[in-house]
């Protein structure tokens, strides 16, 4: 098997717009109005819509998926929030591979905004195919 | 808000309980179990809209698709009078068996803990929610854990 603690994944570049995070609530079915409502996203003390902390996730799990490919089997995927980002931002999606034990591989993931600041953090472990 | 007399385990009417203890009397408490079909269509509408083309998708579904099959209980209504907004704080996925198109898949949620914890602005409520996902076969395909937080 070909991983090692430290290689780090292709990483994965996302366009974010309001127009996806409507398609994103429609498809998950989310109709929170601090993802699509300027207004409503103010009154609750918020600098505008934000992303769905979920699509963030989608995002890092593309980033996983992509390097996986049919190598292996993702067995866990876990993410934590830490800041808010705004749609009309490029959001940064990297990872690296954080541990290996036989078959099993751990990944830590996370999601950066334009300053570099990691707003999503995370750990997916994975089991390799033979 | 409702004026109910729902039963509560504090023993207060539940209109005057505090919210918090309304919802630790739910832990551990299945909600109602949602049976949705795993539809070609709204996997391609999903993948679209988190901007994934990868042809897998077309039949199985990417690691984040269960939140979006069955409405799960994130948002309890009676939470709400605690703070003004909710905040997603994180979710973990554990997956057992595939899910693909087809599947007929059983979501049952539950309330797993509820705590308070201060904030650089106020005081939070933390809700930690579990859901189970059971296909046809009733073999249990995915675990979801998330934490939702009102602020």
């Amino acid at each position: 098997m070909n991983v090692k603690v430290g290689d780090e994944l292709p990483e994965l570049v996302k366009h974010p717009t309001t127009r996806q995070l409507v398609q994103y609530a429609g498809a998950q079915g989310d109709f929170y109005e601090i993802h699509y409502d300027q207004e409503y996203a103010h009154s609750v003390a918020l600098p505008g819509v934000i992303l769905h902390g979920l699509l963030k996730a989608a995002f890092l799990g593309q980033l996983v998926t992509d390097w996986l490919g049919d190598r292996g089997t993702l067995k866990t995927f876990e993410v934590s929030y830490r800041g808010v980002d705004m749609p009309g931002h490029p959001y940064r999606c990297r990872g690296r591979v954080a541990r290996v034990e036989g078959d099993d591989v751990e990944l830590e993931v996370w999601g950066e905004d334009e300053t570099g600041k990691r707003t999503t953090v995370g750990t997916a472990t994975v089991q390799m195919r033979d | 808000m409702s004026n109910q007399e729902e039963p509560s385990l504090s023993g207060l009417p539940a209109a005057t309980a505090p919210v918090i203890d309304r919802l630790k009397s739910r832990i551990g408490v299945d909600g109602p179990s949602v049976t949705a079909t795993v539809e070609a269509g709204h996997l391609k509408r999903f993948a679209e809209a988190i901007g994934d083309r990868n042809p897998r998708w077309a039949r199985e579904v990417p690691p984040t698709f269960l939140v979006a099959l069955a409405p799960i209980s994130v948002h309890v209504a009676e939470a709400e009078e605690y703070g003004k907004g909710w905040l997603n704080g994180g979710n973990r996925f554990e997956y057992v068996a595939p899910v693909t198109v087809g599947d007929h898949v059983t979501a049952t949620g539950r309330i797993a803990d509820v705590y308070e914890k201060p904030g650089s602005t106020g005081a939070l409520l933390f809700i930690i929610f579990e859901t189970d996902y059971v296909n046809q076969r009733g073999e249990l395909v995915a675990r979801l854990r998330g934490t939702m937080i009102r602020r």
